[in-house]
């Protein structure tokens, strides 16, 4: 009976298919399907499969008859998928998963057609496509666009026009800068007629030092960098050492397969330098937890757990987290391949423990001392006069006396801190034992010996909080890694050793089998994911969405790229080019398909809202760090210097100490003075517990994150037009405008010119004209509010400038500030 | 405006704030047509709730550092002849400790520190320390059988809260918000406020991955009511800017906004135009919502005196009923200061002082509004506390309780659960649950099912995986169910 009921159904399918469909495509339409639908139960996790079938290799396809080729009714899967009976249908009701008619018919036909099977695409070797031909090929200007403009002729789509020249620089500026063109750019490269002159503003722009800025801010996104450690006291770090090698390793080119080697294992190379063991504090942005009772060793393994996790996403695209406890659901990455995998990680002299605990700095070993000779000069002139005044004598001495004084004192305030001088030292517990020396350094030293209490806070600080000392890696201890039950750290199963995931190509025989050999052959030729990864991330950099869109997974659930052939082509390119990150981007921005225009009609909106054709360019929204730089890049006030320890911009006064109801330390947000509040963004100290109040999208940097999503809030406008930042910015641009000329219309295009790089179009001259007028005639009115707009921010105001007129186009370029196309890349 | 910016106002406008869309929705709509913003939500289904809810809204009093349930809710008369006895080996032997007492040499039991006593029509058994919480007993859903996973604080409570003890998911409130979308017209859905003991006892902060967004967008991330400075952050305007002149200048930017969006049709701008009309509008609702002038001295007093004192936890327990009030979907009240280690002896009556009048008053409170029978209100911290001492039990300052995540105490009052009921039991010395336990993923899924939500449904696609809040465990228990 249900044979022949799946027989009508198959009927109606052919009945109702369009004539002469594509063949059903395995990777791109089966897949997706049944790995949505089937795998959970019918996949590569034996201790969760039912029916000891698999539907995620041919073999497994092909056993208990669940699918026979060419012939979809006598298939299992068929029956059991049109079944409606309870006991037989499939996926069961309790999976809350419903094949539409549509995938049922698609699984149909695709066994009907021989139920073909491809192997996971992105799982296999990269080989180099030939970029197709076209009709229109002026349009091409490199490989690229041959692979888009194909599609696009295919799907009878023209591609848009190419953006004006202004919209160009700044849009190229933006995305290899992070930064707008100054006017003086603009001009130049509006006046510039050659047929190279893009492609020669592009390689300026590549060749700036803002370049490693702003493409080091994606890495510091995956690499979890921030300059606390996330719990508790939440101590600071010195890892801004770290962050500044990836800033100088982007901006001198360094191949990308060193730049992984010397990241993962920079510290296994024969004699490696500081710098190469300063990349390895990659492994060492993780949080730290140092909360009082913590358990070491659990901790331990949640650092190691952080790092096999972030390097599986970044340079794998894989999700092997879940691998923790059980063989992956879905990719084929089993129990044994993760922990072989963190068998890599396992020898780091660390022990879970943070240290620190009076001060402000909490690190954990293995750290690089970077102390400088003059550091270390500092401390051994101040060790030597301590050691002038016999210090450690006169300490005790003082303190004997004043113990002795205390155990006789009976009006002494404190009887616990007065009971536990009376001891003997000997017969003194622990606890008060602490406490009374501590009472002794905090509240007797001082007064006694104010010399050596300065002396010795003063050491104690440039130990502490003021030399650098950066967490990095080693593997200087030897340790067994186990397979662990359930990922619990005290349930150790089977003994492991290091491998890298069995289902890719294998490490070579003559691999060291450590990190080293893990990150060499990430970058090695025969791996299928990196490259693809890797180069599919920098195109989400330019264009919003990665062609493969789900940039964190490129496993069996991920998104089919609509352009897969490019990807592999890019990644081909990027690899058998020598790994060349600017290569890459210049090849992504001197395409005809970057370069178009990125209007937008109601029709092509609608046919591709997501542009994953690129029938258009690229307009989104700019991250929050670079519309803070760009603000004071055009009011003129950014401070371009490279490198550093984090700085502390404008931030709302109690934004660290309201949320810690902690006494531990001292939660005062040290805000920064002078060149130190208009620095870019980067470098602004990232506080984990409470990050910058006006970073808004993004990552919070406490786990590796490749993939931040753009939204659209009113905390965000609240933030563009409220933030002293802005305001101040706005006040700059207005001071800087009206020094450089003095007509109101060529005010107002000055103005609007330096933050949008065009001139305004007749309407906005008329909107802003009235706008200023507006505001004006209120500031003209009321000189002291006028007085007070003018007083936000650091920068000193120019008291020749006319107070209302100040204002007033103060508001207006605050305005300014916050147009949507000031916001947006476009 | 051009048709096709015109349609996407329409289902873009409530995105944020959004009283008829739902999260996913609305957001699911948007994303045909906001591809750089949302596109991943579409992965998930539509039609929530996904069956009629009992409850429209959370109040959540996060109560950190871990109450004694031993001393307040897990009622052991036989303990007091046991006083200092060692607590046997077979009763710890189960759970884990934190480092601060797993090297303790001696286990000496400690029963409650004051005495219990029986409230309401049905004698439940709850501390002195708390007679109004008790007053409400014959309504409360007490769980006296919650266990976790997590010994330390910021791990427990980031998995009470996310689902994980490791920070990166979403938060319960992210989920809900997602899931149900905005009930309130000008004030965000979900919105967190905190506050600690005056004297900062405790060592924890509070951190923002307790309300964040994880991987799901961050537009349904909490938003911080802030007690000191501006009460969200950058609310208010420039100094010098008035409102005429303020909306003048929005007037002007949309302009400038709609000019744009003529020209080059990205519903983006569209969206802009909106928020920035929102921002506005915010502005003037936030003060209104902080004014509680408007209550009656006699609501006012029913808080405590505590009430008058911005950042208290009795202001933000008035406040949350304000917030209740206005439509606002997930409230998040986040109180310090019951990590009591050392200081049980003197901070357990002040920490009971400061929160048993205030949490009482909000229950009554949004039963005189009309509001309790659909607020579901949670009294929970992320851990309980061992029957044995830590430190010193002869010093009358110098002792307490450690953490323990094997057994301790939740309750719940309001929308859709079972009132008058104790759920569960624990042993002799409240240390293991010996009968009904509550994991804290099955606590999960029973707060969204009361929601309306099926927990194994509300799905989020992030790295391959259907994520969800109770990761892949957690059940309904019916129970607690009215």
């Amino acid at each position: 009976m249900l044979k022949k009921l799946l027989s009508f159904f198959a009927t109606i399918g052919t009945a109702l298919a369009i004539p002469t469909p594509p063949p059903v495509d395995y990777t791109h339409d089966v897949r997706p399907i049944l790995a949505e639908n089937c795998f959970y139960c019918h996949g590569q996790d034996a201790t969760k499969r039912k029916a000891k079938l698999r539907l995620d290799t041919r073999e497994g396809q092909l056993s208990h008859e669940a699918i026979i080729p060419h012939q979809p009714a006598e298939s299992d899967l068929i029956t059991r998928i049109f079944s409606t009976k309870d006991d037989e249908q499939m996926p069961p009701a309790n999976s809350h998963r419903a094949l539409t008619l549509a995938q049922k018919e698609t699984l149909r036909r695709w066994i009907a057609e021989g139920a073909s099977f491809t192997p996971h695409w992105a799982f296999t070797a990269i080989t180099r496509p030939t970029p197709p031909k076209v009709h229109r090929e002026k349009w091409v200007y490199n490989p690229i666009d041959r692979f888009v403009l194909a599609r696009l002729e295919s799907e009878q789509i023209t591609p848009s026009p190419e953006a004006p020249r202004a919209t160009l620089i700044r849009r190229v500026s933006l995305d290899l800068t992070g930064l707008p063109p100054t006017p003086a750019e603009l001009e130049n490269f509006l006046a510039d007629k050659s047929p190279d002159a893009y492609e020669r503003l592009v390689d300026r722009l590549l060749a700036s030092p803002r370049y490693g800025e702003r493409m080091a801010l994606p890495w510091l996104d995956a690499a979890r960098y921030a300059d606390s450690n996330g719990y508790q006291q939440d101590g600071d770090t010195f890892q801004w050492i770290w962050r500044d090698w990836v800033v100088k390793a982007l901006n001198t080119n360094q191949p990308f397969d060193q730049f992984t080697i010397e990241q993962l294992a920079g510290d296994l190379l024969p004699t490696p330098t500081t710098e190469q063991r300063i990349a390895t504090a990659f492994n060492r942005n993780h949080l730290l937890n140092g909360e009082g009772g913590a358990i070491p060793e659990e901790q331990r393994y949640v650092t190691l757990f952080d790092r096999v996790d972030t390097t599986a996403t970044n340079w794998l695209g894989l999700t092997v987290a879940c691998a923790q406890c059980h063989d992956h659901k879905f990719d084929p990455v089993t129990q044994r391949d993760y922990y072989s995998l963190l068998a890599g990680f396992n020898h780091v002299s660390e022990n879970g423990i943070v240290n620190g605990s009076s001060s402000k700095v909490r690190t954990a070993a293995p750290v690089l001392d970077l102390a400088t000779p003059e550091h270390k000069a500092q401390l051994a002139a101040l060790e030597a006069k301590l050691a002038a005044m016999k210090s450690g004598e006169l300490i005790a001495k003082i303190r004997s006396d004043w113990e002795a004084k205390v155990a006789s004192d009976e009006k002494f305030p404190d009887p616990a801190i007065r009971a536990t001088a009376a001891l003997p030292a000997k017969d003194r517990l622990e606890l008060p034992a602490n406490n009374l020396r501590r009472y002794f350094f905090k509240q007797v030293l001082p007064v006694l010996n104010p010399e050596i209490d300065h002396l010795l806070g003063e050491l104690n600080r440039l130990k502490t909080d003021e030399y650098p000392r950066v967490m990095v890696m080693d593997d200087n201890q030897a340790r067994d890694t186990f397979i662990l039950d359930r990922g619990n750290y005290e349930a150790h199963l089977e003994k492991v050793s290091f491998a890298t995931p069995t289902f890719l190509p294998p490490l070579p025989a003559d691999a060291p089998r450590n990190r080293l050999g893990l990150a060499r052959w990430l970058v090695s030729p025969e791996q299928p994911l990196t490259a693809r990864v890797i180069v599919n991330r920098y195109w989400q950099t330019f264009f919003g969405l990665g062609l493969v869109k789900t940039s964190e997974d490129f496993g069996v659930q991920s998104d089919a790229p609509v352009h897969r052939a490019l990807l592999d082509w890019l990644a081909a390119e990027f690899r058998e080019g020598g790994w060349n990150t600017k290569n890459l981007h210049r090849l992504i921005v001197t395409s005809a398909t970057y370069r178009q225009s990125s209007r937008v009609t109601p029709a092509l909106l609608e046919r591709d809202p997501e542009n994953r054709l690129y029938a258009r360019g690229a307009r989104l929204r700019l991250p929050a760090m670079m519309i803070r730089d760009q603000a004071l890049a055009v009011s003129g006030l950014l401070i371009n210097k490279l490198g550093g320890k984090p700085v502390y911009p404008y931030q709302p006064a109690d934004i660290w100490d309201s949320l810690a109801i902690t006494k531990e330390r001292d939660f005062t947000y040290p805000q920064s003075t002078g060149a130190d509040l208009y620095r870019r963004s980067l470098y602004t100290f990232w506080r984990r517990t409470v990050a910058p109040a006006n970073m808004f999208d993004a990552s919070a940097r406490n786990t590796c994150k490749v993939r931040t999503a753009i939204t659209s809030t009113p905390l965000h406008a609240l933030t563009t037009l409220n933030d002293p930042t802005f305001i101040e910015a706005a006040r700059a641009l207005a001071a800087r405008t009206l020094q450089a000329t003095s007509s109101r219309d060529r005010r107002l295009e000055h103005a609007f010119r330096l933050v949008l790089a065009r001139k305004p179009d007749a309407t906005e001259k008329k909107i802003l004209r009235a706008s200023l007028a507006k505001q004006l005639a209120r500031f003209t009115a009321d000189p002291s509010a006028a007085q007070r707009f003018l007083t936000v921010g650091d920068i000193p105001r120019d008291p020749t400038l006319a107070l209302a007129e100040h204002a007033a186009y103060t508001a207006v370029c605050l305005a300014l500030l916050n147009l949507d196309e000031t916001l947006t890349k476009s | 405006m051009n048709p096709l910016s015109e349609a996407h106002l329409q289902l873009t406008r409530r995105q944020f704030f959004g009283r008829a869309a739902t999260g996913i929705g609305a957001a699911a709509l948007s994303s045909l047509l906001t591809p750089n913003t949302l596109a991943a939500l579409t992965a998930s289904g539509n039609g929530l709730p996904h069956f009629p809810a009992k409850a429209k809204r959370v109040i959540l009093l996060w109560q950190g550092g871990g109450p004694s349930q031993v001393d307040l809710f897990d009622y052991k008369p036989g303990l007091e002849a046991l006083r200092l006895k060692e607590l046997p080996e077979s009763v710890r032997s189960g759970a884990r400790l934190s480092t601060m007492t797993s090297t303790q040499k001696k286990f000496p039991i400690l029963p409650a520190l004051k005495p219990f006593k029986q409230y309401g029509q049905s004698g439940r058994w709850l501390s002195s320390l708390i007679p109004h919480i008790g007053s409400h007993a014959d309504e409360l859903c007490l769980i006296r059988s919650m266990r976790t996973e997590a010994v330390n604080h910021a791990p427990g409570v980031t998995f009470c809260l996310t689902g994980s003890q490791i920070p990166g998911r979403p938060s319960m409130g992210s989920w809900l918000t997602y899931g149900l979308g905005s009930l309130a017209e000008d004030l965000p859905s979900f919105v967190v406020m905190t506050s600690s003991d005056r004297e900062k006892t405790c060592g924890q902060l509070f951190y923002e991955h307790y309300w964040g967004s994880g991987f799901i967008p961050s537009k349904f991330q909490g938003v911080r009511l802030r007690s000191e400075g501006e009460p969200v952050l950058y609310l208010n305007d420039a100094p010098g800017l008035d409102r005429a002149q303020k909306r003048a200048l929005l007037d002007d930017i949309a302009g400038l906004n709609h000019h744009q969006l003529d020209l080059h049709g990205d519903p983006e701008t569209d969206t802009r135009i909106a928020q920035y009309e929102m921002a506005f509008k915010m502005q003037a609702s936030v003060p209104g919502l902080l004014d509680v002038t408007t209550e009656s001295p006699a609501t006012l007093a029913s808080y405590g005196p505590d009430v008058n004192r911005a950042g208290s936890y009795a202001r933000n327990c008035l406040l949350a009923c304000r917030l209740a009030e206005r439509g606002v979907r997930f409230i998040q009240l986040m109180h310090g200061g019951w990590d009591q280690h050392r200081n049980l002896s003197t901070q357990l009556e002040i920490q009971c002082r400061d929160t048993d009048q205030p949490t009482a008053a909000l229950i009554q409170d949004l039963k005189q509004r009309g509001l309790l029978d659909d607020t579901l209100v949670i009294f929970a911290g992320e851990f309980g506390r061992t029957v044995f001492v830590q430190g010193d039990v002869t010093k009358k300052d110098g002792h307490g309780r450690d953490h323990l995540g094997s057994a301790y105490s939740t309750w719940m009052i309001g929308g859709g659960v079972k009132p008058g009921v104790a759920y569960g039991e624990t042993d002799d010395f409240s240390y293991n649950v010996i009968k009904d336990p509550v994991h804290v993923h099955d606590w999960q899924a029973t707060i969204l099912h009361l929601l309306g939500i099926d927990h194994e449904r509300l799905t989020y696609r992030y790295q391959g995986r259907q994520f969800r809040l109770t990761d892949v465990h957690g059940q309904v228990l019916p129970g607690l169910l009215a």
